[in-house]
């Protein structure tokens, strides 16, 4: 009955609508959260939609993850690699961005007592 | 064994020199060391200039074909180039004679201005928009942690704000690259660039407007750049220079290069392009007239010339550009010496407030004597090298009849004068008692006073280098050049 979920057009229409929705859950967050760690949080969920829709639209229904084991040398049916690569290597990226802040953060609410960012009036125009 | 001199070691160099930085410690070589990057990469620069002047220099490091790296080293990206490994020099050299703080020469300090190099080159140099996006987080990672190394409370609410907003514009950037990678299957500049025209219109609209978002907030263009003046104020003022003098300069580059190079007719975002950098100009200049602290004033200053540059290189005539191109060059000396000024400023007064500055020359007179100087050189007047690029702009837009931006740009410096001749009269107000502060060594201005020289040497000889910057216009603009190249390029 739910044979019309493996056509790739349906599939990818629902990676888009998913991954979208993150984006903008992240997005919300980001507008209208004030603690730092929600609003570091925000940007990660941000980016983890990309990452989603790239590996999602990337991949069709039916191909294999793109790895060759021993003694198996064709392209068959393989998943294309570039997105994989990319997508991992844009989530290390993204892991170090957000220690950094976490760590900044901490810095910041031990200095001062406090983490939200509307509280932050150290800098601003006189 | 003879190692070739290849755009490579731009990237290289710097990554190498940071990453063996316990071993620079130990042999207390961290300051030469940071001094001597920078001006190796420039000499590597000037010695591949007669190569590059005959064709744009094509670097590929083949992993496994058809996979590889690229390179791409021409004209213009050689002049960025030249002038990162310039003023990242001359930064080292006033924090190793000038004697600043312990944070600013310490191992910490070192290897994120080095990653800030890399990053900028990398910036500057890639031919692939994915490592476009990694050389992105590479500068704005160490852009960050620069912001918060002083580790006191306005440090680090500059270093969040700076990556909180640095993070989101890395976000829609990479939406955009993976928009071009799903409708194009490529990521290679030149194959995205020739197949570019046949992404659908709506799509192409959608990815232009992510990148705008995403470079618009990294090069600091209205209405994405709010939070700039917080993260100067906050920085420490020659960390602010680098910031204003390399980093926002390499995004802009990033910025024209991927409008000259993915889009056949650019003068469908001219309009565009030119409307924002007017808007960045005009309101920049105008809320600089009432700031209070003079990091943030140079901060709206920054934005004013950026928006000058951006409108200056929108418009996309080869006059307009050699003269953009030569205005960001010279943007880059003058603002390293109004804020190079500054730390000296801040660290004898211990507060660069316009009320606390009244009577400075005085005190310091070769301070301010410079400082008046570098605001002449903002302001474009003869015979300081501003003057002769805001020319070369007016009279690239006059020959093409285009008359509204040339209003503009003279409104703006007029509105420039304002503020900076009321900060020019507070310095040399009298004032009966004035803090002595701790006495600054000679050498301490010898980097602002080479600033300074070379800033009046481009003014009065502008023909020494009148041919860089037009060879870099017509090679912004070679896009068959350059895609054949690029395509050339591939295994």
């Amino acid at each position: 009955m739910l044979e019309f979920l493996d056509s790739p057009r349906v599939l990818h229409g629902i990676y888009v609508l998913g991954s979208l929705t993150l984006f903008v859950i992240g997005l919300y967050g980001l507008l209208a959260k004030r603690h730092l760690l929600k609003i570091l949080i925000s940007i990660a969920v941000m980016e983890l939609s990309v990452y989603l829709l790239f590996v999602g639209l990337a991949t069709s229904p039916g191909e294999t993850a793109p790895i060759l084991s021993d003694g198996l040398r064709a392209f068959a049916g393989m998943a294309d690699p570039v997105p994989q690569a990319l997508t991992l290597t844009a989530i290390v990226i993204g892991m170090a961005v957000l220690a950094l802040g976490a760590s900044l953060t901490i810095q910041y609410h031990r200095l001062t007592g406090n983490a939200d960012v509307t509280a932050m009036t150290e800098l601003k125009d006189s | 064994m003879a190692l070739p001199l290849t755009p490579i070691w731009f990237v290289a160099l710097p990554l190498l020199v940071a990453f063996s930085s316990p071993l620079w410690a130990r042999l207390r070589l961290l300051m030469p060391l940071l001094l001597g990057v920078p001006l190796t990469l420039l000499v590597l620069a000037i010695a591949l200039h007669p190569l590059v002047r005959t064709a744009p220099l094509v670097e590929t490091i083949v992993i496994a074909p058809p996979l590889g790296i690229h390179l791409q080293l021409d004209s213009a990206s050689l002049l960025l180039i030249a002038l990162i490994g310039l003023a990242s020099a001359l930064v080292a050299a006033f924090l190793w004679l000038g004697d600043t703080e312990a944070h600013l020469r310490g191992r910490r300090a070192f290897v994120l201005m080095l990653l800030l190099i890399a990053g900028c080159n990398g910036l500057v140099l890639t031919g692939d928009l994915f490592n476009l996006y990694v050389f992105l987080e590479i500068a704005g990672v160490s852009a960050y942690a620069l912001s918060a190394l002083r580790q006191d409370a306005p440090a680090l609410e500059a270093g969040l704000k700076y990556l909180i907003i640095g993070s989101v514009a890395a976000v829609f950037f990479l939406f955009a690259v993976v928009l071009i990678y799903l409708q194009t299957g490529s990521l290679s500049l030149g194959a995205v660039a020739s197949s570019f025209g046949e992404i659908p219109g709506p799509m192409q609209i959608l990815i232009g407007l992510l990148m705008l978002v995403g470079l618009g907030i990294k090069a600091e263009l209205f209405p994405f750049n709010f939070w700039v003046p917080d993260i100067y104020q906050g920085s420490h003022p020659a960390v602010a220079s680098l910031f204003s003098g390399i980093l926002v300069k390499a995004f802009l580059f990033v910025l024209f290069h991927l409008v000259f190079v993915l889009l056949a007719d650019p003068e469908v975002i001219r309009t565009w392009l030119m409307g924002l950098g007017a808007a960045t100009m005009l309101v920049a200049e105008t809320v600089a007239l009432r700031q209070q602290d003079l990091r943030r004033m140079l901060a709206y200053s920054s934005l004013g010339q950026v928006g000058l540059v951006t409108l200056a290189l929108g418009f996309g005539s080869e006059a307009t550009l050699a003269g953009g191109l030569f205005h960001l060059v010279n943007h880059t000396l003058v603002k390293l010496l109004l804020f190079l000024l500054a730390a000296l400023m801040l660290r004898h007064l211990l507060s660069v407030r316009l009320a606390d500055l009244a009577g400075l020359g005085r005190v310091m007179p070769l301070a301010a004597g410079l400082f008046v100087l570098g605001a002449l050189a903002v302001l474009g007047l003869p015979p300081l090298s501003g003057f002769v690029s805001k020319l070369w702009i007016l009279k690239g837009f006059a020959e093409a009849q285009v008359l509204w931006p040339i209003a503009l740009i003279l409104l703006a410096a007029l509105i420039e004068a304002a503020y900076y001749f009321r900060w020019i009269k507070t310095l040399y107000e009298p004032r009966a008692q004035m803090q002595e502060g701790r006495p600054l060594g000679h050498w301490v201005y010898a980097p602002v006073v080479l600033l300074a020289g070379l800033l009046i040497l481009l003014g009065v000889a502008p023909f020494l280098v009148q041919d860089l910057f037009i060879e870099g216009a017509q090679s912004l603009l070679a896009r068959d050049v350059n895609l054949e190249a690029m395509l050339g390029a591939r295994p």
